[in-house]
């Protein structure tokens, strides 16, 4: 799906999937925080934001 | 002859109520151009033809058949065999409904290709195959040319010239000689970001959402589908660039592993959309992550993302 996304020419770091347990909870917050950073960095999204009709 | 052969066959299979009826290529509109023929019974056989021009996948025709119990005959080439393995592997049509007349296959001629030099107005008389020259005798006169200067794309990287499944084969079995390279998706990859997102929205853009990538799909066997459904609206009907990017990877998704890269969806596509490229990035990526062939090329190899293997490079973990 990522790679996917990529080749049609969104950032790399744009999309992120993570196979996370509900018990790992330590593991959601590194996630997160690192799906946040990066994005950030990116800056907002501009593709595929036309309004829904 | 090989359209010869094929009428000798397909008389006897229905003289002998072997099939119900088969599904193979009749005369188009000009000599560039093939529709599928469906016979029915004996007299009828005269309207198959061989070409080599003979392009469309036929398939997926027998889905307008589930349910019915009734054996039909279909004519495949090497590439078009392999949907039938997708068909029976996805349980849409079982194999025993299927008899398969295999045609082995050196690659067909691009009609568009052709027409660049050649007047492909008149109808198609006879061709000729000498080898690697073809001439092909037309209403509107006769031409000769090198059939590897005319190929369809596809057939330059053709694995399976000789159908992998059949329950006759009408000719000598031809050897795979050509290998894959994917430098069409190569050359996509190698461009940076905003390269590769403008090349596509300029593609997605021209999308008209006709379906008729879907529609000639084998691998789009679903009884429903989620691009018919109003409720709930999973993807917007709309035909504007957001919503058009969305159908395009969903529709690739939905047959990733299951895709057959038989190209009929870029070659049906009236806007020119190479839609089979998105296909083939995630074929290149499987092979490259699972170690896997061109689904449909190994019957015994099921659908990719449906197979558990401890292997499993596991990338979103």
């Amino acid at each position: 799906m990522k790679r996917l996304f990529e080749f049609i020419g969104f950032e790399p770091g744009r999309f992120h999937a993570r196979w996370i347990s509900g018990s790992e909870a330590q593991k959601v917050v590194e996630t997160a925080r690192k799906v946040t950073e990066e994005v950030r960095a990116l800056g907002p999204n501009k593709k595929m934001r036309d309004d829904r009709c | 002859m090989l359209k010869e052969k094929i009428k000798s066959t397909v008389t006897e299979l229905l003289e002998n109520k072997r099939i119900d009826f088969v599904i193979g290529y009749g005369a188009g509109s000009d000599a560039g151009t093939v529709r599928p023929a469906f016979v029915k019974s004996v007299e009828e056989v005269e309207q198959l033809i061989w070409s080599p021009f003979a392009v469309n996948n036929l398939a997926k025709f027998v889905m307008d058949h589930l349910y019915e119990n009734i054996k039909i005959g279909v004519i495949v080439k090497g590439c078009d065999s392999r949907s039938v393995i997708r068909l029976v592997q996805d349980k849409v049509f079982p194999r025993e409904n299927f008899y398969v007349i295999g045609v082995p296959c050196k690659g067909i001629l691009d009609k568009n290709k052709v027409a660049k030099d050649f007047d492909l107005s008149g109808d198609l008389v006879d061709f000729t195959e000498q080898g690697d020259e073809v001439i092909l005798k037309t209403s509107k006169g006769e031409f000769k040319l090198r059939k590897e200067d005319y190929l369809l794309d596809k057939c330059y990287r053709c694995e399976t010239p000789t159908p992998v499944v059949y329950d006759v084969l009408l000719g000598e079995e031809v050897a795979p000689f050509r290998t894959d390279d994917y430098e069409d998706v190569k050359a996509i990859e190698n461009l940076s970001v905003e390269e590769k997102s403008r090349y596509w929205d300029k593609q997605f853009e021209k999308c008209i959402r006709c379906y008729a990538c879907r529609n000639v799909c084998s691998a789009c066997n679903c009884r429903d589908c989620v691009f018919d459904m109003a409720e709930p609206n999973w993807v917007g009907k709309a035909a504007n660039l957001s919503e058009n990017t969305a159908f395009h990877l969903i529709r690739a998704w939905h047959v990733a592993g299951r895709c057959v890269d038989c190209g009929e969806c870029s070659r049906v596509c009236p806007m020119g959309i190479p839609v089979n490229t998105l296909n083939r990035k995630m074929i290149k990526d499987m092979k490259e992550l699972f170690a896997v062939e061109t689904p449909g090329k190994n019957p015994e190899q099921g659908p990719v993302l449906g197979t558990f293997r401890t292997d499993d490079p596991e990338e979103f973990m």
